[in-house]
């Protein structure tokens, strides 16, 4: 509960105070995107589980965050940027398709 | 062969095993981690519940800010062309600006010139004929129009509101078409020539870019007027016998082109703005009184 009215906060926040996202993290925006809204999807699920843990959450959310970032950074520095985001999206995208199917298994039975 | 298909075999199955993994059980291994290491007894730190709001503050923050800066670039790309826009109108509005300030300075200038030197001199005659020829100056007389017009159904708007981008629908008249027009006009006997309004001088060019004719360097659009100055029934009567009149007619009655020239017996074409050196140079120190020539 506390959960969904912070995600609805941070959405708020989002959206009046519409910061200006510097050129530099621009890049970086997309990951980011997907690696939120696997951490919402995994803690879902894992709540659902029965096995949520607040520690997990935040960690495996911020964890995922960098390593994508640096996984981008390292292959923007090699010309292969585009490619590995690309290849970040997808492992995480699979992830959140995974996760949903539990969550809809867990939801409705089925 | 039989070494290349059993190391083929032990990889494989680590391979799919990790794609099997990531489709199947995408859960984040540490919940299980944690679950097993908490056991059964509930949870009880007190940093559970904020830490979680916050982990859900910053997704949702993160999302709204994805959000936001996605529907924020279109409008600002926008911003930009509309300033850009701006921009080249008003370096339009300023070339014009100072065209005509070139233009009436130009003027001034000749009539100074004229008065200094004596109207019947050989000199004013033969600076006049020069300027004449040069588009040096403005003129009017008597003179024939010729215009030409792309048909009317290929121009008009399209239903979805952009125009038809086919140079063969749209854009039937060319630099060709305007420059035998102006050529054959020359041949009648034309003394001065405008194409929609800019002068032609002896170095002018009728050129094509994209969709649009260029006279000297300015895009022009139909239709396209040609006023020549000259013996409006010799021009007349010299353009009617001409093939190039006869071609355009029957493209008239063929294409569905606007074709159409008149005699008029008094025509105003204005000064060429673009006479300008570019290899000599006007030398600073009189050497006699009446040189204003140019030397290399």
């Amino acid at each position: 509960m506390i959960a969904a009215f912070a995600l609805i906060a941070g959405v708020v926040t989002g959206l009046i105070f519409r910061p200006t996202v510097p050129n530099w993290l621009e890049p970086y925006l997309p990951i980011a995107v997907v690696a939120a809204l696997d951490a919402v999807f995994g803690g879902l699920r894992a709540r659902l589980d029965g096995v949520f843990d607040a520690k997990v959450f935040v960690i495996s959310f911020v964890s995922n965050v960098l390593v994508a970032a640096l996984i981008v950074y390292l292959g923007d520095k090699l010309g292969v940027g585009s490619q590995l985001s690309t290849a970040v999206v997808v492992v995480l995208g699979i992830r959140i398709f995974g996760n949903a199917a539990a969550i809809r298994r867990h939801v409705f039975r089925a | 062969m039989v070494e290349g298909t059993s190391t083929h075999e032990v990889r494989e199955p680590a391979v799919a095993k990790l794609l099997v993994d990531l489709v199947m059980d995408p859960r984040d291994p540490g919940y299980e981690a944690a679950a097993l290491r908490r056991g059964d007894a509930p949870s009880n730190r007190w940093w559970d519940a904020p830490a979680v709001a916050l982990g859900c503050l910053v997704v949702g923050f993160t999302l709204a800010v994805a959000y936001a800066h996605t529907n924020r670039s279109a409008p600002e790309a926008a911003k930009v062309h509309a300033a850009l826009v701006n921009r080249v109108r008003s370096a339009e509005k300023d070339g014009t600006s100072l065209a005509k300030s070139a233009q009436s300075l130009s003027n001034k200038l000749n009539a100074v010139r004229n008065a200094a030197l004596s109207d019947s001199s050989v000199l004013a005659r033969s600076l006049g004929t020069a300027q004449l020829e040069a588009g040096a100056v403005a003129v009017k007389g008597p003179g024939l129009t010729v215009t030409l017009k792309d048909p009317a159904a290929a121009t008009s708007v399209a239903p979805n509101g952009s125009r038809a981008n086919s140079i063969n629908a749209d854009h039937v008249i060319t630099d060709r078409d305007v420059r035998s027009v102006v050529n054959e006009l020359w041949a009648d006997g034309a003394e001065a020539i405008a194409v929609n309004g800019i002068r032609l001088t002896p170095t002018s060019a009728i050129r094509f870019a994209g969709d649009a004719v260029l006279v000297d360097f300015q895009p022009i659009s139909s239709p396209y007027t040609i006023d020549a100055l000259g013996n409006a029934d010799n021009l007349a009567t010299g353009f009617a016998e001409s093939d190039v009149a006869s071609r355009y007619a029957t493209l008239q009655s063929a294409k569905n082109i606007g074709f159409s020239f008149d005699e008029h017996s008094k025509l105003s074409l204005p000064a060429s703005p673009t006479v300008a050196l570019r290899y000599a140079h006007v030398r600073t120190e009189p050497p006699s009184n009446h040189s204003s020539g140019a030397h290399k």
